[in-house]
């Protein structure tokens, strides 16, 4: 055969085959799907639950999108691909973007298609992110806009070596109360020039903390107005205020000083856990919030894997979310000790606080936090970011001393009314 | 007989092939241009909003017209092309070459490149070890170039080189995916689209590469030859322009006129958002009333203001925007002088014949051209109170003080919390950035003042504070306006800074700048609209500082 044959019959077969391999290729489903991971290891684990779900799933081939960290603007990636057409079929939300995410119809309401599935049960995960994931917007009876990855709740991460040197007993027991706690910030703080009782973000999860365990709350019992106007707010950042005179300066971040072994107490969630495994070099351990005078409280955090609504295979979408968050798929991903199941069965809860054994961390304290927890609530009536912004403005002034806490509860609410569906 | 030569004379002139054969092929395109445009027009507004991410009818009527661009273009150069007139040439050149680029971009699509590259990328890293087979086989060139090159052995070496290099090249593209992707691209010729996109990136090609070199057909002078190929070598920045600023800057105007939310189709709102954002009340307030009463619904307090003995309150339908707008102006007034006057000082320095100056030139430059978001991490670790160095060696500098027993309390500063000083801390990181630029820009300036008036200015006896302020300053000038412009401008702008120095979000009110508020509005509250008008205003801003400047700077020349 000539050169020139050779090269024309190569030609012919290279072409015929193009033609050809598409006929062959199997007619699956892909469905993309995306998280917003912490690290490598996560990544990997959501990987791994991918690859474990795809194999045993037939039809159906699924491509996981691990997103960019929190700082990398995971949601303003997600929302310009939502507006660009070419976001994942299935993706991750903090619980706080749910109703924003509904209102503009941008998330698939999955009420339909779960009340045909057998295999669900709204019974199964924690009752709180449950509750607003199945509230409807206007126009509709009912909704279910997805369903919780996984949950969290905060805890004091407490330096054992500076308590030891304290003479303090380890922040714990039914007498671990705001008073034990101040005691605890101000005997700390006295050890020396570097080291100081406390810490917290400026997030505003941490000064809610003060607030609920005071008795107050952002919002009133439905959720459609503020709920800060009142003497328990006042008490709430009155005891924050009295906390951060022995801590780390407002609005800076006290996870790194308290790795590096100068603070005695750090309000974070379970989240921060394996960085302070990594990267601790004392005794520490974590421990239940305080006691306020309200009693025992924390806050349930929660995001939720919720469906595109221009998926164009909204069936095999919400299976995914039911294969996600199975108990199976959890557990994988609980054995990294980063989040709670959002399953509220026993054997999750088992599975969760035998993670990390080796470190000795204290899991039950997520737990317990857990189950006190206010739910991290996303606001169907109401625009959170207006109002989170106006809370975090007024808030900073507060621990600046530009505003005191009695004029923070009395006006607080009348900066936000307008922000409220009236 | 002149009556007979006029009869014999052709109604056109003589044409080469290419020129009917171009006529065809743009008939080609007028036909496929009409009938894309027209299935466009006749698309229900549901169905485009569907195809196009919810952009609108308006969108809709522009983006038919762009596509009659090409019939018209078309239709221009064949009647001008058959008449053998320049500007049908020109006009059948941008038309084929714009054919060409955008044929080739599409084509890429639809082989998958965009998407596929990340993946092929990620082969070649991970297979990056073949590398090391091509700096062995440079190694064996070097050691070739060594030997004489008529030697058996330096021609030895070099065909061993040239074996290994392909055989490492061979071997990384394989095993990073080439074949698979050469595969990959062969399996989309089972779409006809595939085959027709490649066939009109070839024709594109064609008729462009034939109809840039008939020049001398249409009587091309080498003045125009000059022009074209200046045109050719912008045109990639030209179409890029076009595509990626001027086509997103056209849309967000648009859409500032319109309620754009994500998910949304945009409703035109006129001049509503302007209105939201730009609205004031100012009402007199009475002792002990509540702002409120008086306050007009959907209205806040701005500020109040004492006049006499009349207390105004100011309002505002949008007061964050009047706040963001007040912290950025903030920002450009304290920006420019720390930004300036360092680097100018610095240029002058830099400008001696010191030994070393050529390194310190480099140093000082680098913060410029460090990644803005890694420098705003490193700083916002040396503003933390705590472990920060700034107040590490604040609380140095307190303690020396106590120790020699000047009593001194130490501030202790958080430099990003409090409210009076945050804005300022990131006025010097963003200052730190900006001056190794101007002084640069600066340095350029001095350099191009002529050293012999320095030594006129000598030799009459003007020292150097007299040379400084009454020669290099003047002769500055225009080097100094083009600085404080860019600094402005840059001011004006600020927002990966803000972004990544502060890691609460929404930011407080008295740091969020102009344009952070408007990536709120947008990415927090969807409000698209809304942000675009912000940022028209801020444009419209923007234009005009730089406008006044002009004209001061002007005006300033001529008294001069």
């Amino acid at each position: 055969m000539s050169k020139r044959k050779l090269f024309l019959v190569s030609v012919s077969l290279l072409l015929i085959t193009s033609f050809v391999l598409p006929a062959f290729a199997q007619d699956d489903v892909t469905l993309r799907w995306r998280t917003r991971p912490d690290n490598q290891a996560e990544i990997d684990v959501y990987t791994a639950a991918s690859q474990s779900i795809d194999e045993a799933w037939d039809g159906v081939s699924l491509e996981y999108e691990p997103g960019g960290s929190e700082t990398a603007s995971y949601q303003d990636l997600l929302i310009a691909e939502i507006e660009a057409g070419t976001a994942p079929d299935v993706f991750w939300i903090p619980g706080t973007d749910v109703a924003r995410f509904a209102e503009a119809g941008l998330i698939l309401n999955l009420a339909d298609l779960a009340a045909t599935d057998a295999e669900f049960s709204v019974d199964d995960f924690y009752a709180g992110p449950m509750g607003f994931l199945q509230t409807p917007i206007e126009g509709q009876d009912t909704a279910l806009w997805g369903l919780p990855r996984d949950v969290s709740a905060f805890a004091i991460y407490y330096n054992a070596d500076l308590f030891d040197e304290a003479g303090l007993e380890y922040p714990d027991g039914e007498d671990w109360n705001w008073d034990r706690f101040l005691e605890a910030a101000e005997v700390i703080d006295g050890l020396g020039d570097e080291i100081t009782g406390f810490g917290m973000n400026a997030w505003w999860a941490n000064w809610g903390y003060f607030i609920n365990a005071a008795g107050s709350s952002f919002f009133n019992e439905d959720y459609t107005a503020c709920g800060l106007d009142n003497e328990a707010t006042v008490a709430g950042l009155e005891a924050a205020l009295a906390a951060l005179e022995h801590g780390v300066a407002w609005g800076n971040d006290a996870e790194p000083p308290f790795l590096a072994g100068t603070v005695g107490m750090f309000i974070n969630g379970r989240w921060a856990t394996p960085g302070a495994i990594a990267n601790a070099g004392f005794n520490w351990n974590v421990a239940p919030l305080p006691e306020g005078p309200a009693g025992p409280t924390n806050w349930l955090f929660w995001g939720a894997y919720v469906v595109n609504a221009n998926t164009e295979n909204p069936e095999q979408a919400w299976e995914l979310v039911r294969r996600l968050t199975s108990a199976d798929i959890q557990g994988q991903i609980a054995s990294l000790g980063a989040n709670i199941p959002s399953r509220q069965t026993e054997e999750a809860i088992e599975l969760f606080l035998n993670t990390l054994p080796d470190s000795g961390v204290n899991n039950q304290a997520f737990v317990d936090g857990a189950a006190v927890g206010v739910t991290e609530a996303p606001l169907f009536s109401g625009d959170w970011p207006a109002i989170d912004q106006a809370y975090g403005t007024a808030i900073n002034d507060v621990f600046n001393g530009a505003l005191t806490p009695q004029e923070f509860a009395d006006t607080i609410c009348g900066d936000v009314a307008q922000y409220f569906e009236q | 007989m002149q009556q007979a030569v006029l009869e014999k004379r052709p109604l056109l002139p003589r044409l080469p092939l290419i020129i009917p054969l171009m006529v065809i092929w743009h008939l080609v395109v007028i036909g496929a241009s009409v009938y894309v445009a027209s299935w466009l027009a006749r698309m229900s507004i549901t169905e485009f909003n569907e195809r196009y991410s919810n952009i609108g009818p308006a969108v809709q009527d522009f983006m038919t017209l762009v596509l009659l661009l090409p019939a018209v273009l078309g239709a221009f150069s064949s009647v001008q092309g058959v008449r053998l007139h320049p500007s049908g040439r020109y006009a059948a050149v941008a038309l084929n070459f714009v054919g060409m680029v955008l044929a080739a971009a599409y084509l890429m699509h639809l082989w998958g490149v965009y998407t596929g590259i990340d993946e092929f990328a990620d082969g070649v890293v991970v297979n990056a070890g073949w590398l090391v087979g091509i700096a062995v086989a440079y190694a064996l060139f070097w050691l070739a170039g060594r030997l004489d090159s008529e030697s058996a052995a330096a021609l030895w070496l070099e065909r061993l080189g040239l074996g290994l290099a392909m055989l490492a090249l061979m071997g990384l593209l394989w095993f990073a995916g080439a074949a698979e992707a050469a595969v990959s691209i062969l399996e989309t010729y089972a779409a006809l689209e595939t085959w027709l996109v490649t066939a009109a990136l070839l024709i594109f090609g064609v008729v462009f590469v034939i109809m840039l070199y008939h020049g001398p057909t249409f009587g091309e002078t080498t003045q125009q030859k000059n022009a074209w190929q200046g045109w050719l070598m912008l045109s990639p920045n030209i179409i890029g322009f076009a595509l990626f600023f001027a086509g997103p800057l056209l849309l967000s105007f648009y859409l500032s006129f319109t309620n754009a939310s994500v998910g949304q189709v945009p409703s035109f709102t006129g001049l509503e958002n302007y209105g939201d954002i730009l609205g004031l009340q100012v009402e007199v307030l009475a002792d002990g009333q509540n702002p409120r009463e008086v306050l007009w619904f959907g209205y806040g307090e701005l500020t109040r203001l004492s006049i006499g003995d009349r207390t105004y309150l100011v309002g505002a339908s949008d007061p964050l925007f009047w706040i963001s707008l007040r912290n950025t102006l903030i920002f450009c007034l304290l920006l420019v002088p720390i930004s300036t006057i360092p680097a100018l000082l610095l240029a002058v320095i830099l400008n001696s014949k010191i030994p070393g100056m050529t390194f310190f030139r480099a140093v000082y430059f680098l913060p410029s051209v460090a990644a803005v978001v890694g420098t705003s991490l490193i700083w916002r670790w040396l503003y933390d109170p705590t472990i920060g160095y700034f107040n590490y060696f604040i609380s140095g500098g307190v303690d020396f003080l106590n120790s020699v027993g000047i009593g001194a309390t130490d501030p202790e500063p958080a430099w990003l919390t409090t409210s009076g000083l945050a804005l300022f801390s990131v006025v010097l990181l963003a200052a730190w950035q900006l001056t190794g630029f101007n002084t640069v820009i600066f340095l350029a300036g001095l350099q191009g003042i002529p050293r012999e008036l320095y030594e006129a200015a000598y030799v009459d006896g003007a020292g150097r504070v007299r040379q400084f302020f009454s020669m290099t300053l003047p002769l500055l000038a225009p080097t100094a306006f083009f600085v404080i412009i860019t600094t402005i401008i840059t001011g004006l702008q600020v927002f990966n800074e803000i972004y990544t120095l502060f890691f609460v979000r929404p930011l407080p009110e008295h740091v969020t700048t102009s344009v952070y508020y408007l990536y709120n509005r947008g990415f927090f509250r969807f409000e698209f609209g809304y942000a675009s008008s912000i940022a028209w205003l801020l444009f419209a801003l923007i234009f005009t500082v730089t406008l006044v400047q002009f004209r001061l700077s002007r005006s300033s020349a001529y008294e001069d």
